[in-house]
């Protein structure tokens, strides 16, 4: 499925990753611990596409394909979603009518038939339910005015609507409290069919609590600097990154 | 008269006199329009006020003949859905409705009138002295409000398009008095379509009795040929509302202004304003309110977007006299642009002189927000689609405070062509 190799990538010129190498096979969760300043959400926009964020070296492929020659709209297309550690705000765009504009170019891209408009808002309503937004949000301009946790949740309201082959969860649990953490590992349950893979980028073991990862890897200077099971998480929790950073 | 010239005249100018010293019976009213207009000539950007919008330069090797050929076919209005009582101006020449119209107009009288005259706040407006000058008629209108009948349901009165279409090689000029009776509501619909003359020029006056109520949308669609002068002296009186939108796609050069007068307490106005502009386009709007009576209310929202060359100006005024004790006022004017060469120009004035009021204005302008960009882009939009999503957010903002679901469809269908185009 993902497949990073020895990736060198940084912005404005600084090589913020160093050579990081990763694997995630369809069907596994991977979750990436690491301190501040590690690397971490230059690997998500990396991966995503963002403009200023410029690969130098390695390569990233999605099931074979490269990623980097691709715009961030037709990564998104072959099933890459971002959940945004720090979700935007759209004035005057009504949340409905953005995920609808998602979806629908997303299928355009596929050269599937977009979705019917009942269809739409009967799996939106059942959705926003799940990740606990009450219909009215949906009506509003997209997270506008929202609270943090809301956009949260907004950003998982889009994961389940657009049903990424490849989501990378870029400390999404970061200012949610323990329901709405419950709510995350429902929502990445749910798609766990075995044919997705999930980046789960975090600070903390509590959201691995409600989402099982295969394997756990540590991230310090660039690069994974230890790999591990699901034990590794709860190492981190008690001793710290201390020695990652200076072995780094 | 001899006493009529210009120093050092552009071409433009030149051909202005000539048709001043040509046109059928002037009298003093046209005689010292005329003199205070060739006092300084056309304005342009020597002129503070106009400084932005350089219509003397742009009209100087222009022809400026009094040349108003009838048109043989006019498509029909993007607002013809409303079921509006249409006016047509073609080049200068008023078209009135059939007359079998005034059988179910409802509450609304037309009819032809004498040169307006001159608002006294605009006698140093020298293209409207050169309107009063070059005008003998005037469009009447007026909107009354509807007799309440026995157990039948009031009927609005029909909205009232007033469709300027100009396609002239030559200047054109006419002018427009529309009445809004005691207690009435109106809706004035103007459009200012067509190529575009090489000048269009054009001067309304609105009155509003107490207690009445006006829309007025005001849409520029002409050609990019095309320069147009437009001026609405609104006089408002005491409890009425007063809400004007305008939304210009640009033609070379247009400028809207807006002046509204509080001669009663507790009134209120809005005058929102948009300028999509690409190419070389320039859209101009120019306001000034004249708080002269305590309690009244102004809201006041201005955007723009610029693409290309184009260049869109925002000059609005705030006068608050002594007595308008509690005015409450807001001006804002954004502007988005969306290449290095595009322009946006704000001067927002208060001027008060009021002790107990409520002002404020706020000028904003800056590019698209990449970081928003890329948000959209990684949900899936192709560059082009998430542009055009933020453009229209940007745009619809002004669109959005539009009451009547109907025209504010129109004026969104309006940005969404003018989106599938950049």
């Amino acid at each position: 499925m993902l497949k990073i190799e020895n990736l060198h990538a940084g912005i404005d010129g600084t090589e913020i990753l160093k050579g990081l190498s990763l694997e995630v096979p369809a069907g596994e969760v991977h979750a990436i611990m690491g301190p501040n300043g590690s690397g971490k959400s230059t690997l998500s926009y990396t991966i995503a596409g963002r403009d200023s964020y410029e690969a130098s070296a390695g390569g990233v492929t999605l099931d074979g394909e490269d990623l980097l020659a691709l715009d961030p709209d037709e990564r998104a297309a072959r099933g890459v979603f971002l959940s945004f550690q720090h979700p935007l705000e759209i004035p005057g765009v009504q949340t409905m009518t953005f995920i609808r504009t998602a979806m629908n170019a997303q299928r355009r891209a596929r050269g599937e038939d977009e979705i019917s408009a009942g269809d739409f808002i009967r799996q939106i309503r059942e959705q926003a339910k799940i990740v606990g937004l009450d219909e009215a949000t949906l009506k509003r301009p997209f997270n506008v005015g929202f609270s943090g946790g809301e956009k949260k949740r907004m950003e998982m309201l889009q994961m389940a609507m657009l049903e990424p082959r490849f989501a990378i969860m870029d400390e999404t649990d970061s200012g949610l409290d323990i329901d709405a953490l419950k709510m995350v590992g429902d929502v990445v349950n749910a798609l766990r069919d075995g044919a997705r893979g999930f980046l789960v980028i975090t600070h903390y073991q509590r959201l691995l609590d409600y989402i099982k990862p295969d394997h756990v890897h540590v991230l310090a200077g660039g690069k994974i600097v230890q790999s591990g099971g699901p034990e590794l998480a709860a190492e981190l929790e008690k001793s710290g990154y201390e020695k990652f950073i200076e072995a780094a | 008269m001899s006493d009529h010239q210009i120093q050092n005249p552009t071409k433009f100018e030149a051909d202005i006199v000539s048709a001043y010293r040509a046109r059928a019976n002037p009298n003093r009213m046209h005689d010292a329009a005329f003199a205070r207009f060739c006092a300084g000539g056309m304005p342009g950007r020597r002129d503070e006020g106009w400084r932005w919008s350089d219509i003397g330069g742009v009209l100087r090797n222009e022809d400026g003949a009094i040349n108003a050929p009838a048109l043989n076919t006019v498509a029909p209005s993007v607002f013809s859905g409303l079921n509006p009582i249409e006016f047509r101006i073609i080049n200068g020449e008023i078209m009135m409705p059939p007359q079998s119209e005034m059988e179910n107009a409802g509450g609304v009288a037309w009819t032809i009138l004498d040169n307006l005259g001159t608002i006294p706040e605009l006698d140093a407006n020298p293209v409207v002295s050169l309107n009063v000058a070059m005008t003998d008629k005037a469009l009447g209108v007026e909107v009354r409000a509807p007799k309440a009948e026995s157990g039948a349901a009031m009927a609005q009165p029909r909205p009232i398009l007033i469709r300027h279409i100009n396609e002239a090689a030559g200047s054109c000029f006419v002018q427009c008095m529309l009445r809004v009776g005691e207690g009435a509501s109106a809706t004035f619909i103007e459009t200012f379509e067509g190529a575009g003359a090489v000048l269009g020029s054009c001067l309304n006056q609105i009155v509003m009795h107490k207690n009445s109520n006006a829309q007025r949308y005001v849409v520029n669609q002409q050609g990019r040929e095309g320069v147009t002068h437009a001026v609405c002296g609104v006089r408002v009186e005491k409890d009425c509302s007063y809400t004007q939108t305008s939304l210009s796609t640009g033609s070379k050069l247009s400028r809207h202004e807006t002046i509204v007068h509080y001669h009663g307490e507790n009134a209120r106005a809005q005058l929102d304003s948009v300028a999509i502009l690409s190419d070389s386009a320039h859209a101009d709007f120019t306001t000034n309110v004249l708080h002269k009576k305590p309690g009244c209310t102004t809201r006041q929202l201005h955007r723009s977007v610029g693409a290309d060359k184009a260049s869109s100006v925002f000059q609005g005024k705030f006068e608050v006299e002594r007595v308008a004790q509690k005015t409450d006022s807001q001006m804002t004017a954004n502007a988005l642009l969306l290449s290095e060469r595009a322009q946006a120009n704000h001067k927002p004035e208060l001027e008060i002189y009021a002790d107990d009021v409520e002002c404020a204005h706020g000028s904003t302008s800056g590019a698209l927000d990449q970081d928003q960009l890329f948000y959209l882009r990684q949900r899936g939009l192709s560059e082009r689609e998430a542009r055009q999503l933020l453009i229209k957010a940007f745009a619809s903002n002004v669109i959005e405070r539009v009451s009547d679901d109907s025209i504010r469809d129109v004026l969104s269908g309006r940005i969404d062509q003018w989106l599938e185009n950049v």
